[in-house]
């Protein structure tokens, strides 16, 4: 039988490697240096990338009898951790995504077993009836790290916080090659069928995801207005496909939100069925955008029909001067000061709301 | 664990550390199976036991085939090898597949059979490690390899993570040898290593992920017809997306290995600038090609038996090859079309003496020009999640579609035809060369140039941990 020796070698570059390695980590080493001292000029801190990571490893916290909180982005600015920990008893759990239905969600609680605690969860008609698209994918994305993670991604997850939290470029909404390239100034063909854009850098989020405005977009100017006028694009539902007839796509988008009245009662049937609480929240929302999803969405429309349908018992904050007073910066979240004390005026609602 | 992944960087630093401060050549190679199986075990921690069960068979089978006495027991242990190994790969890989179509050939002649859904995981890069594998049991039958005695040997030569789960595929007879001594490493070689990890990643987390996939899942991913421009596009970001994918973690895999001492073979030879498919195939997935023709082509009888029968065996092989590639009858088509333009090739130059033209520069960039455009044709099987989708992208593609629908941004289109154009541009160049060469001829500024480049480029995307395409194969 023939030796299995081997003979190959690859051939290396005859160059002084050690050297140019040396040249390049520290040339890499000082340009991000300098990068970061620019993303910093321009404002920009250190803080937390909301990744599907960093919700699967709160979703991981919840225990049987959690409080939790799902929904949009609304609950996710709005909501003040310690202001309900000190007004509930208990810490909630901060699960809700920004754009995103929270539909999945609430019946992925609905399906464990476990879970006999409370769900508080934000009702924004036009994300929670989404049919499909980008919303119902940001909460699938979600729930695949949690239900299939694997320990690479919760270690890599881990990692990442504790650089994040230290460097300010790690911003992936708006600091990555990707997100700098979409900002290029150039025209598109006329007919071209292109989504809204998504709002810039405004948040910052820590590790149980309170997130916070930051100062910048609270306060009028160019990031505010920037934030403001982008959200009637994104609320406005996309037109008909061109390859589906208008009526049939009516027809199949009317079918999807009356199977989604249907699997939310159903859902919110299960969770109750098992000792469990919901409550739904229609949280402040504010200038044209109010106007516009009032217009689209009347409250008569599907949130009356909602909590008639689920059962479950809800808040609207229109229905409370104390709440209704709120004005939304931006039209559709609260500044950090004043969602603390939006949450301090709500607790009285939720405690009455989730009374035995 | 992916190699985009800041996990890798932190387990590779440590491997790294632990392997060159160890003395001993037997504690290396056990750290480096430990590392090996905690990389592949962080996906799914049961799959490493199939993983070391499919290991330890072909170690079994292999020492029964050399210790067989007379050739009809070595062929029989040798089937057992292929029979077990194809048997997993069927069950894990085309389970589901063989049932539906069991189930469509049934309703045409009147039967109804509704078979049970098998809900059942792929294992992460259970086509490479299973070739692997089988290489090495294949080998001692054909007296290429001598059987190891060493099960711990054999475990790391399948298991050796830099190559584990997309290849490229090591045969055991190449890597085995390596294990005997503990390597020395040449002047040079780690920080070579480096550059060319770096080059991979650059590949895969600016190129492929970054600047290409969006264009190509927006236009493979549309419901209804598309504007030429736009089909056109997301095929060429396809085309490049798949080469920087695969051949970005191939060369990862190459740099990791040589960080470590080992070497590992050329997956990719610029495969862009071939002038024909033979010479594709020659420079594409150049591992697995070598595997199907050793194993494969060559067995059913190669081109020995005339032109009508070498024409048969390489439809064989590319039906395998497409096959090998998914569980879908759109990688099947794409595997048979390559194994059309290969008879026709085979045709073309047998019958006609090669013109002076196409020995000109213009005749030699017409020809890689029409090679690469049949590869982005057959790359719209590949991709496309079924055949409707690829017609409308063909009929879109050739005029022959209806009015569609403009979808991707200028910004996107410009993106994807720089990127084609530098790609094709660096293939035709260095097509005579190899990436070393033109290296060592570059000045020392432009190499710390580039590769700072290329390491602010990685820092820049920030990773977005998408898993590379080769991984569901």
């Amino acid at each position: 039988m023939p030796s299995s020796i081997s003979s190959f070698e690859r051939a290396i570059p005859p160059r002084p490697w050690r050297g140019l390695a040396f040249a390049a980590a520290l040339l890499t080493i000082g340009a991000a240096g300098a990068w970061e001292i620019r993303c910093r000029a321009w404002g920009y801190a250190p803080t937390l990338n909301d990744t599907p990571e960093l919700w699967a490893r709160q979703r991981r916290v919840v225990q049987p009898d959690s409080i939790v909180i799902i929904g949009d982005s609304r609950p996710f600015f709005d909501m003040d951790l310690d202001q309900l920990q000190a007004g509930l008893g208990q810490r909630p759990i901060q699960l809700a995504l920004a754009g995103s239905c929270a539909y999945p969600m609430l019946a992925d609680f609905a399906n464990d077993q476990s879970f006999h605690g409370t769900v508080i969860c934000s009702i924004v008609p036009l994300m929670f009836f989404a049919p499909g698209g980008p919303l119902l994918q940001n909460s699938a994305d979600a729930l695949k790290s949690y239900h299939h993670g694997t320990w690479a991604q919760r270690s890599g997850n881990e990692l990442g916080i504790r650089l994040e939290e230290h460097i300010a470029f790690l911003r992936l909404e708006d600091l990555t090659l990707e997100e700098m390239l979409k900002r290029l100034p150039i025209p598109n063909r006329a007919d071209a069928q292109l989504g809204p854009p998504l709002p810039p850098y405004f948040a910052t989020v820590e590790r149980d995801r309170r997130a916070r405005m930051i100062d910048g977009c609270a306060q009028p100017g160019k990031l505010q207005d920037r934030v403001k006028y982008g959200w009637l694009p994104l609320f406005t539902p996309p037109p008909p496909p061109s390859y589906v007839p208008a009526d049939a796509f009516m027809a199949a988008m009317h079918q999807a939100v009356e199977a989604r009245f249907h699997d939310a009662a159903a859902a919110v049937a299960k969770i109750r069925g098992r000792g469990g609480k919901v409550v739904f929240v229609r949280f402040p929302v504010s200038g044209e955008l109010k106007k516009h999803e009032d217009k689209l969405t009347p409250r008569a429309g599907p949130w009356d029909r909602l909590l008639k349908e689920s059962g479950a018992p809800g808040i609207y904050f229109e229905d409370y001067p104390e709440l209704a007073s709120f004005v939304c910066p931006e039209w559709s979240h609260l500044s950090a000061p004043d969602s603390v004390e939006f949450t301090k005026r709500l607790v009285p609602h939720l405690r009455a709301a989730l009374a035995p | 664990m992916l190699f985009n992944s800041l996990t890798f960087v932190v387990f590779f630093v440590l491997v790294l550390g632990g392997y060159w401060t160890l003395r001993s050549w037997t504690a290396r190679k056990n750290l480096l199976l430990v590392a090996s199986y905690i990389f592949y075990g962080a996906w799914n921690p049961p799959f490493a036991l199939l993983l070391f069960a499919t290991t330890a068979l072909d170690f079994y089978l292999g020492a029964r085939i050399a210790r067989a006495e007379g050739p009809r027991a070595r062929r029989g242990w040798m089937i057992a090898s292929v029979t077990s190994n194809l048997s997993m790969l069927g069950f894990f890989k085309y389970g589901n597949f063989l049932l539906e179509n069991t189930q469509w050939l049934l309703a045409r002649v009147g039967i109804v059979y509704a078979p049970p859904h098998l809900d059942v995981f792929l294992p992460i890069g259970i086509s490479f490690y299973t070739f692997h594998s089988l290489s090495y049991t294949l080998d001692v039958y054909r007296g290429v390899c001598a059987p190891t005695r060493s099960l711990r040997d054999f475990t790391l030569a399948v298991s050796f993570f830099p190559q584990l789960v997309a290849g490229p595929i090591v045969r055991a007879a190449d890597f085995l040898p390596q294990l005997v001594t503990a390597p020395v490493l040449r002047a040079g070689q780690f920080g070579w290593g480096l550059l060319l990890m770096t080059l991979g990643l650059f590949e895969k987390i600016v190129l492929a992920d970054t600047l290409l996939s969006g264009s190509a899942d927006a236009v493979f991913d549309h419901g209804g017809p598309l504007h030429a421009l736009d089909a056109w596009t997301g095929v060429l970001a396809f085309a490049g997306q798949i080469f920087f994918d695969f051949a970005g973690y191939s060369t990862c895999a190459i740099g990791a290995a040589l960080c470590l001492g080992f070497h590992l073979k050329d997956n990719f030879r610029f495969p862009y600038a071939a002038m024909g498919f033979s010479d594709f195939w020659r420079r594409w997935h150049i591992s697995l090609s070598t595997f199907l023709r050793d194993f494969l082509y060559i067995p059913l009888g190669g081109n020995r038996d005339g032109v009508t029968r070498a024409a048969i065996n390489l439809m064989i092989v590319m039906f395998i090859g497409g096959l090998w590639h998914g569980a879908a009858w759109t990688f099947v088509v794409w595997g048979l079309l390559h194994g059309v333009f290969l008879v026709i090739e085979r045709v073309v130059t047998a019958v006609a003496k090669e013109p002076r033209w196409a020995q000109a520069f213009i005749g030699q960039l017409l020809i890689g020009l029409g090679t690469y455009a049949a590869v982005c044709f057959a790359w719209v099987f590949f991709r496309a999640p079924n055949f409707t989708t690829a017609a409308r992208l063909l009929g879109a593609m050739t005029g022959g579609g209806p009015k569609g629908d403009a979808i991707l941004s200028t910004r996107e289109i410009l993106q994807v035809g720089s990127v084609t154009a530098c790609l094709l541009f660096a293939h035709w160049n260095l097509r005579h060369t190899s990436i070393e060469a033109a290296v060592a001829r570059l000045p020392r500024g432009l190499i710390v140039g580039v590769w700072t480049l290329m390491l602010s480029a990685i820092v820049l995307t920030q990773g977005n941990g998408h898993a590379f395409i080769y991984f569901q194969f």
